[in-house]
């Protein structure tokens, strides 16, 4: 497949996240190369002694009437990563300078994540989230997980404002086990803030990943002319001219991303910016490089 | 470089409109959804960032366009090339009121010395001319800068007994500025009558490149007395005496009693008091006075109670002569024609006329140029001789009344005229089968106070070849019954019916007196005199062009008006001067006649300041160059070009405009 596949905007003419993200994911392995680092296949991997509270469909039976001992058959493939994508709904991912917006861009993006996972059989599961909980599955590989997955991200409605005390506190109850968390936000949120919020799961074994969303025209506002800016969370008001965005803006948008890329970096996250104009195989590749550490 | 209408740049106001569009106006920007304001200021962004100039290209467009569109209606020009004629710098020209009024006092004198004054002014560059007027403009030199010359012209200049006439003076000067291709300044010096205004006031704009200076002479407002008019009779027979009546003008503040005398080739006949009312007029009547045999100097004059004599007196002249003789000639069982024809002569009140009524027959040894003129009615025929002495008369200035009727039918021929009778049409009588007449020609002499022919029954009426004759009546049906035609310096009326009440009932009616008297009038050219004229009038010595009989005529100083080849052709001569004019004709028949100056000329009403300065802005106003260098150059409208610059400057704008307007740029 081709790339032009992975741009956004392509992907807004396709009906259906489902094959959405199927168009990502295979154009995305479609065009990388062939690696037995990142080990797709189903090949056998290693024997391993039963222990107990193993899951008793892995015993190889063959070997237990051969020696009347019990050894799970472990394949490369297989692994024990669950992904759980955090997806902000607060009323700011609304916001789209173009076909894409922030929110839409973040559904292709979770999409994209979950099929990646369903393909290696991943446990994957979705919290969506404002200044509250507002939808949670539970990450699981049972069959048709993906199907509900997919489903939860296409009811997303755009909700109040962004709060992420509130409801990390709350799903922290969720994320027990440890996994793969993927937060996609344009977190609009002291990165301080931010960082010690999300810390804590990080505690419980989880590898963390934020992906930054944010508008071409939230980097760099390409306002000619003064214009009124209306919050799109509080409504708030507020005129703005061509040299301020231009310059005093950006070097403050500039400075928190370099904070909130410093702080995730020193809490051992993961931090990756995504422009909604830009392909998604680099968030992708991102997650890959993550769920490769876990193998 | 300058502007003729500098007063338009006030419009350059208007340039405050795209400043306002662009700069002021304050900037209402459409709301625009952002995802968070975190990271902008909480503060409102200062207006006068608003107020940055946007559309830079439009705005500096639409500034240009309103400021060349302002310039394009403010004129401005340049100087041009150097002068193709002229060689000085200016051109001065001095215009010396001449007038009848310039006699009052030393005014003309007074006109004069300033006149010197500003010709001694003259730069060394200048060329002046000098111009005298009055109803016409003399030229007295040519541009010259020799200053013995011009005021050799300025000495010249003679007091006249015309009207003044400052539109002839603006005409007069246009022709000098079109002349001159240099700047000209013209000073004026008159006495600023009122009446010599014309009648409308853009007659007196100045042409382009010039300019007016006034110098007022002699006492404004001056109140004066003036006889403004006599009505007297120009002709009167030995019945009676003639009747005199005097218009005497008051032209002042001030009501005058006076004495106003009639005097009579010198002798005073009668003297009356006069009482003038302040700004009005009173009517002074004489009792009739015998004036001797032949033309009489007549004058009405009052005590002079100001300082302009000059119209004192009015001139008049009066001629008793003998009543006009009248040659009748008709057939001799004709006796009715006669009769109605002295009868409406003799009951005639205005003139009188001797009827020498005959027969063809007796016409032996009669001269026509003895009579005032001649009646042929309904005669057959007349004797050779005769024929051709009237012939004679008539193309020498005589008249002819022709009256046709079966006799003159019966050889078809009409004497002088040289013309046949076609037709006669002939109703009887009985059954009232008569024609009327349907149509006069009411402004001809014969017919203008006797045009009531309603009722006139027409039973006989002979129709006529009408080549080069006049139709001056005709019938229901058409048919000529009154024409006239010139015959060389004469006069030939043709009746196409009789006088003897039997073709026509026209001698019983009562427009019938009138038209005799009013046609004897005209033929023996009785109408034409007047007892008095107005000086610049034309008098007319004879109808038609050509040789003819001799007129001499004197002015009053004695001298001869026309050379000897006028004295045979001249149609006639302009009364230049006031006084008695002699006209001497062939045969010793002697005229007089008097002319007086315009009365306008009495009355010292000058022009009213705001007028004076409205006619001196015409010159300013359009001479916009008056304060560049003088001289060699003249200025070259520039507004067509700008006008041109501020077109396509629209055109630029328009798609300038067009492309800020699109929907794309206003999306984006």
């Amino acid at each position: 497949m081709s790339r032009r596949y992975l741009d956004p905007e392509t992907l807004a003419g396709i009906s259906g996240l489902d094959l959405v993200a199927k168009t990502v994911v295979e154009g995305f392995i479609a065009g990388l190369h062939r690696s037995p680092d990142f080990g797709f296949s189903q090949e056998f991997a290693e024997y391993r002694a039963y222990s107990e509270g193993d899951d008793l469909r892995h015993v190889d039976w063959n070997v237990f009437a051969r020696t009347e001992r019990c050894y799970l058959k472990r394949y490369r493939g297989e692994t024990n990563t669950r992904l759980t994508v955090l997806i902000d709904a607060s009323a700011s991912m609304g916001y789209g300078s173009h076909r894409v917006n922030k929110l839409e861009y973040a559904r292709y993006l979770a999409a994209s994540l979950f099929y990646m996972a369903h393909r290696q059989r991943d446990a994957a599961g979705i919290i969506v989230f404002d200044d509250q909980v507002r939808n949670h599955l539970a990450p699981s590989s049972r069959h048709g997980q993906l199907l509900r997955l997919l489903y939860a991200l296409e009811r997303i409605e755009l909700g109040v404002r962004t709060d992420f005390r509130k409801p990390f506190l709350h799903f922290q109850q969720f994320l027990f086990r440890p996994g793969i968390v993927a937060a996609i936000s344009d977190f609009y949120q002291d990165p301080e803030l931010v960082i010690k919020t999300i810390e804590p799961l990080r505690f419980r074994g989880n590898e963390l990943v934020l992906f930054h969303l944010l508008d071409p025209q939230e980097i760099a506002p390409g306002f000619k002319r003064p214009v009124l800016l209306v919050d799109m969370e509080d409504e708030q008001a507020m005129d703005v001219s061509p040299e301020y965005a231009q310059t005093e803006y950006r070097a403050r948008i500039d400075g928190h991303i370099e904070n909130l890329r410093a702080s995730a970096k020193r809490a051992g996250m993961d931090y990756f910016l995504l422009d909604t104009s830009r392909p998604l195989d680099e968030a992708l590749r991102e997650y890959l490089v993550v769920r490769r550490g876990r193998m | 470089m300058g502007l003729f209408s500098p007063w338009f740049l006030a419009g350059l106001a208007a340039v405050g409109l795209p400043v306002y569009f662009h700069l002021l106006r304050k900037h209402k920007s459409p709301p625009l959804p952002f995802s968070s304001l975190m990271f902008f200021e909480p503060r409102t962004q200062s207006s006068i960032q608003h107020r940055r100039l946007q559309y830079i290209l439009l705005f500096t467009l639409r500034t240009l366009l309103l400021v060349l569109l302002v310039l394009a209606f403010a004129g401005p020009f340049i100087m041009g090339g150097p002068a193709a004629a002229g060689g000085g710098r200016r051109l001065v020209v001095v215009a010396i009121d001449n007038s009848f009024s310039m006699r009052q006092g030393g005014r003309l004198e007074q006109a004069r010395q300033q006149a010197l004054q500003v010709l001694a002014g003259l730069r060394p560059e200048d060329r002046a001319q000098v111009l005298a007027f009055s109803r016409q403009v003399s030229v007295m030199s040519e541009p010259s800068g020799d200053q013995a010359v011009l005021r050799g012209a300025v000495s010249a200049i003679e007091p006249t007994d015309s009207r003044s006439s400052y539109g002839d003076l603006v005409r007069a000067l246009r022709s000098v500025v079109q002349s001159a291709q240099v700047p000209v300044e013209v000073h004026l010096f008159s006495d600023l009558q009122k009446t010599s205004m014309p009648a409308g006031f853009a007659e007196l704009a100045l042409p382009a490149g010039a300019s007016l200076k006034l110098h007022p002479v002699g006492e404004a407002n001056m109140p004066n007395w003036a006889v403004e008019a006599v009505t007297a009779p120009a002709r009167v027979d030995g019945k009676g005496g003639a009747r005199v009546q005097a218009v005497i003008a008051g032209l002042g503040p001030e009501a005058a009693t006076m004495r106003a005398s009639l005097v009579v080739n010198g002798r005073v006949i009668e003297s009356k008091s006069a009482e003038t009312p302040a700004a009005g007029r009173t009517t002074v009547e004489f009792a009739p006075f015998d004036a001797p045999h032949g033309a009489s100097r007549c004058q009405v004059q009052i005590e002079s109670l100001d300082a302009f004599p000059a119209d004192d007196r009015f001139l008049f002249a009066v001629e008793r002569a003998d009543p006009a003789r009248v040659l009748f000639v008709h057939e001799s069982r004709d006796t009715r024609s006669p009769t109605y024809f002295r009868a409406a002569l003799e009951a005639a009140g205005q003139a009188s006329f001797a009827l020498d009524a005959r027969t063809a027959f007796d016409l032996g040894g009669v001269d026509p140029a003895s009579y005032a003129f001649v009646v042929l009615s309904n005669v057959t025929s007349v004797p050779g001789p005769f024929e051709e002495a009237l012939k004679k008369r008539v193309q020498a200035g005589g008249a002819l009344l022709i009256a046709l009727g079966p006799a003159a039918a019966v050889r078809g021929r009409i004497p002088v005229l040289e013309t046949s009778i076609v037709e006669s049409r002939y109703a009887a009588r009985q059954g009232d089968r008569f024609q009327m007449v349907d149509w006069l020609d009411t402004a001809h002499p014969s017919i203008h106070r006797a045009n009531r022919w309603e009722g006139v029954r027409f039973y006989q009426v002979f129709s006529v070849k009408a080549d080069n004759l006049r139709v001056l009546a005709r019938l229901a049906d058409q048919t000529p019954v009154l024409l006239e035609r010139q015959e060389g310096e004469g006069r030939v009326l043709l009746f196409t019916s009789t006088l003897d009440n039997i073709a026509n009932d026209f001698p019983l009616h009562p427009a019938f007196v009138p038209f005799v008297e009013q046609t004897a009038r005209y033929l023996s050219g009785l109408d034409e005199g007047r007892s008095s004229m107005t000086v610049d009038s034309y008098f007319e010595l004879r109808r038609t062009s050509g040789e003819g009989a001799a007129a001499d005529v004197l002015d009053p100083r004695g001298g001869r008006v026309l050379d000897l080849s006028g004295t045979a052709k001249a149609l006639g001569f302009t009364l230049a001067e006031e006084g008695f004019y002699e006209v001497r004709r062939a045969g010793g028949r002697r005229e007089l006649v008097a002319a007086n100056a315009d009365r306008r000329e009495s009355n010292f009403e000058t022009i009213p300041k705001d007028t004076l300065a409205l006619w001196q802005n015409t010159g300013e106003g359009s001479a916009g160059a008056q304060g560049a260098p003088a001289g060699e150059s003249r200025p070259s409208p520039l507004w067509w070009y700008v006008l041109f610059v501020a077109f396509v400057l629209a055109l630029a704008e328009s798609v300038v405009a067009a492309g800020h307007l699109s929907l794309k740029k206003e999306a984006a």
